[in-house]
């Protein structure tokens, strides 16, 4: 008796481990039917897991994953020429023999282990860049500099602040019996002429010099600044436009630096300021030449002003550089068809960047000191409905879920009922439209039935409802649908344009069948509105 | 029939007029008409004219080298006429190229706004990065630019050699090839072809070619530093460039099926770059 059970237990184990077994293998070769890595699709991308249909047979391919194919492996490829590397780059589009084109040099390797991707300092003249040595060598040839390449500097913030001006000065020198002067380089004051005499950190309107330039009132943009200059007599650079400053000699004198010019502390970088050019990209302000239509005033000297770089949306302002969230849909419904968006306000112009389709992004939003800040992140609502208490379902490092309770909103107490779910905080959007979309599956989590039980009453020989009497309520219905709403795009709703879905509430109302007791009646089957019902609301996709 | 209104009607009609504006100006035209009723006055006018139209050309011809051949005036410096020649049409490829995420004929591409985008870093799956298409995109740039203004040389060099052999010029163009070089600030098509002009010397061309300014080189930078982003995150941040870059705009538009497009503009001169990319997909539903 013990070894014919114990036989049938191994044989019930071992058909069970060979069914698995067969389902695995039914899995793998299923999956390996549906994808091939395909070197090239008819559409002509490169290196994509596709349908057997989508696959270029004129090149290679196979009924694998391209992750473990030799010839769609992803590695980086460098261009020896310019010294850029690229990242997650099959070898075939990097050694590409394209007629001429010098392909690149690919590497089996992540670009942090390839040494020719390890990054620098490039000194280019008065700016910097954090490149690699071979494109800080081209660099500096196309911008006909010597190179100057740091690999003691380990960050772009610190490669960045390295790059300082060159120390510039008057150079002087005489021509046509005039002591002539240019603001220059010692470099290029040395190829000026064997008299020219460089004194550094000096204007070419200092007085101690005696040349031919003096204080004038013009004013003037420089490349690559963001402030507003005085200009000199002789068209030389002065410091930092200051209004109040134009008649004080001792401001012609010797270069002053930003930190030490007007409004340095100014929160706005001086924007709309008639009297100072200290402007700053960063604080929200550059240079620009007056407009009476951009501008507020006009400034004291000269044709240049400040101008404030903030935008006005919604008649509500925003500083250059800030970025904000707008709702996906009016009051904050994710109604179908609405996605996020992230406003941007740079250079007085507002732009918007969609977040995912789909509702799968939302905008987040924080304000630092005033200044606000906004991005798109993943909406992680796959798993709210198989939370089961209120601590695992709002543990917002894991999911974004909230712990809801829905109720019928009846004003008798005892005919309210409530119940407490985990839904998603941001309702995602499904396309239902889509044959082979998931939505029905996933708005059926929304679906409930209601048990209404009647009694038979004795004299009256009528049908009393005695128990979920409430479900006969309008009520109940809408609470449902309020679920299946946030469950996605499900139930009943218009959609962000304001235009109704397929259904009508009456059309998630299902009556299923009754049961005639011998004392008592309990809900099942005839339609909506009859006394005997037991309704059954459908999550139906929207 | 119709009177034609002579300047005598309006010698008349001055007359019945009473003195005021109307009067005023009118004997201002009854003087004019007057001066050029005279045959010598009429004459002056006429040589008048004439200088001016003789200056205003021959300032047009020293000042203005494009109006050169423009207007069908030869030159006979050769690398004028084939910038003249080309630069239209270099600008233009390099504009549509530009709009077409650095391809004239995409292949996988997304339309955006009519526009064929390519996709310059793809994946057809979801949740997954991108891989890159065009690595090497500065050079695959060149390549097309190229490739599509062969036909442009030959016929730019066949009416340079008529220009000139009209001219009394004997022409001879050796074969050649032709290089596209992007650089900082200007893109340009140097021809690799010996052109040798004989009349009474001889005189030898070999550096023939076209320029165009524009900002093609630091937007190409930047799309690459994009597409290591959306390589690496599925995705990448568009203020940095433009911390950077005062003078650039960098947008980013998301489409439908998890595609996005990325467009860099120049503030000031309003050149474009643009381009799609596929990376890290969230498709609807779980």
């Amino acid at each position: 008796m013990k070894t014919k059970l114990r036989t049938s237990k191994f044989l019930l184990l071992g058909i069970l481990l060979i069914s698995l077994v067969s389902l695995n293998i039914l899995i793998v070769s299923g999956a390996a039917q549906n994808t091939y890595c395909a070197e090239r699709t008819t559409n002509g991308a490169w290196c994509q897991n596709v349908p057997l249909s989508k696959v270029d047979q004129n090149f290679r391919y196979a009924p694998t994953s391209c992750e473990s194919t030799s010839y769609c492996k992803l590695g980086t490829c460098v261009d020896s020429q310019e010294g850029t590397c690229m990242e997650n780059t099959p070898q075939i589009t990097c050694e590409l023999p394209e007629e001429e084109n010098k392909g690149g040099v690919w590497f089996d390797s992540e670009v942090e282990d390839v040494p020719q991707c390890n990054l620098g300092c490039c000194i280019l003249g008065e700016q910097a860049a954090f490149v690699t040595q071979t494109r800080c060598k081209q660099l500096s040839s196309l911008y006909g500099l010597e190179t100057n390449y740091r690999t003691d500097i380990q960050s772009e913030f610190a490669c960045i602040s390295t790059a300082t001006s060159k120390e510039k000065g008057a150079c002087v020198f005489e021509k046509d019996f005039e002591k002539n002067c240019k603001l220059t380089t010692r470099g290029e004051c040395d190829n000026i002429g064997e008299d020219a005499e460089f004194h550094e950190g000096f204007l070419c309107s200092s007085e101690k010099l005696g040349t031919n330039c003096g204080p004038s009132e013009k004013t003037t943009l420089v490349d690559g600044k963001d402030g507003v200059y005085f200009v000199d007599t002789c068209s030389n650079l002065g410091n930092i436009y200051d209004a109040n400053r134009q008649n004080d000699k001792s401001y012609w004198e010797e270069m002053i630096g930003k930190e030490k010019s007007c409004g340095f502390d100014d929160l706005n970088g001086n924007a709309g300021s008639s009297t100072c050019g200290n402007c700053d990209y960063f604080l929200g302000s550059t240079g620009k030449k007056y407009s009476r239509g951009d501008d507020p005033v006009k400034p004291r000297f000269g044709d240049y002003i400040c101008r404030n770089l903030g935008c006005e949306y919604l008649s509500e302002s925003f500083q250059h550089g800030e970025t904000w969230c707008a709702p996906s849909s009016e009051d904050g419904k994710n109604l179908p068809g609405s996605r996020y968006n992230r406003l941007v306000c740079y250079n007085g112009e507002v732009s918007v960047e969609a977040c995912s389709e789909f509702r799968q992004e939302v905008c987040i939003q924080d304000e630092i000191n005033g200044f606000k800040t906004g991005a798109c992140r993943v909406n992680k609502w796959q798993d709210c409905s198989s939370q089961s208490n209120q601590q695992s379902c709002e543990n917002t490092d894991k999911r974004d879920c909230t712990w809801t309770t829905l109720s019928t909103e009846n004003d008798d107490d005892e005919e309210n009922k409530k119940v407490e779910v985990c839904l998603p905080k941001f309702a995602p959007g499904f396309d239902f439209w889509n044959p082979e979309s998931d939505a029905e599956s996933l708005c059926s989590l929304g679906n409930n039935q209601c048990i209404v039980k009647f009694e038979k009453g004795l004299l009256s020989g009528e049908y009393e409802c005695t128990e979920n009497c409430e479900c006969l309520d309008g009520g109940w219905a809408e609470m449902q649908n309020r679920m299946c709403m946030a469950l996605g795009d499900c139930g009943v709703a218009e959609n962000y344009l304001g235009y109704s879905g397929y259904n009508q509430l009456d059309d998630l109302i299902s009556v299923a069948e009754y049961h005639e007791e011998s004392k008592s009646s309990s809900s099942s089957g005839s339609s909506k509105g009859s006394a005997f019902s037991s309704s059954s609301n459908k999550g139906s996709a929207f | 029939m119709k009177k034609r209104c002579s300047s005598s009607d309006f010698v008349i009609n001055k007359r019945i007029l009473p003195k005021s504006k109307f009067s005023t100006r009118f004997s201002t035209i009854y003087q004019l008409d007057n001066f050029f009723s005279s045959k010598r006055s009429q004459i002056t006018i006429f040589v008048i004219i004439a200088i001016m139209i003789i200056v205003i050309g021959v300032l047009a011809y020293l000042f203005l080298p494009k109006i050169q051949t423009g207007f069908g005036v030869s030159t006979n410096n050769p690398n004028v006429f084939i910038q003249n020649c080309m630069s239209k049409s270099l600008s233009e490829t390099i504009e549509k190229i530009s709009l077409q995420g650095g391809s004239l004929n995409p292949g996988n591409y997304i339309l955006y706004q009519n526009e064929k985008v390519e996709y310059l870093c793809y994946t057809e799956e979801d949740y997954t990065q991108c891989v890159m298409q065009k690595p090497l995109l500065k050079n695959q740039i060149e390549n097309e630019i190229k490739q599509n203004l062969v036909s442009g040389k030959t016929s730019c060099l066949e009416s340079l050699k008529k220009n000139f052999e009209a001219q009394g010029y004997n022409v001879d163009i050796q074969p050649g090839d032709s290089n596209v070089e992007i650089l900082p600030g200007r893109v340009e098509m140097n021809f690799q072809n010996v052109l040798t002009l004989s009349k009474d010397s001889s005189e030898r061309y070999d550096d023939l070619g076209a320029v165009t300014n524009n900002n093609l080189y630091e937007m190409i930078g930047i799309a690459g530093s994009i597409l290591n982003m959306e390589a690496r995150y599925g995705d990448a941040e568009t203020t940095v460039y433009m911390n950077y870059y005062h003078h650039l705009k960098v947008e980013k538009f998301k489409q439908d099926e998890g595609s996005t497009i990325y467009v860099i503009s120049d503030r000031n001169t309003g050149e474009k770059f643009q381009f799609a990319t596929r990376s890290i997909a969230f498709p609807a539903g779980i």
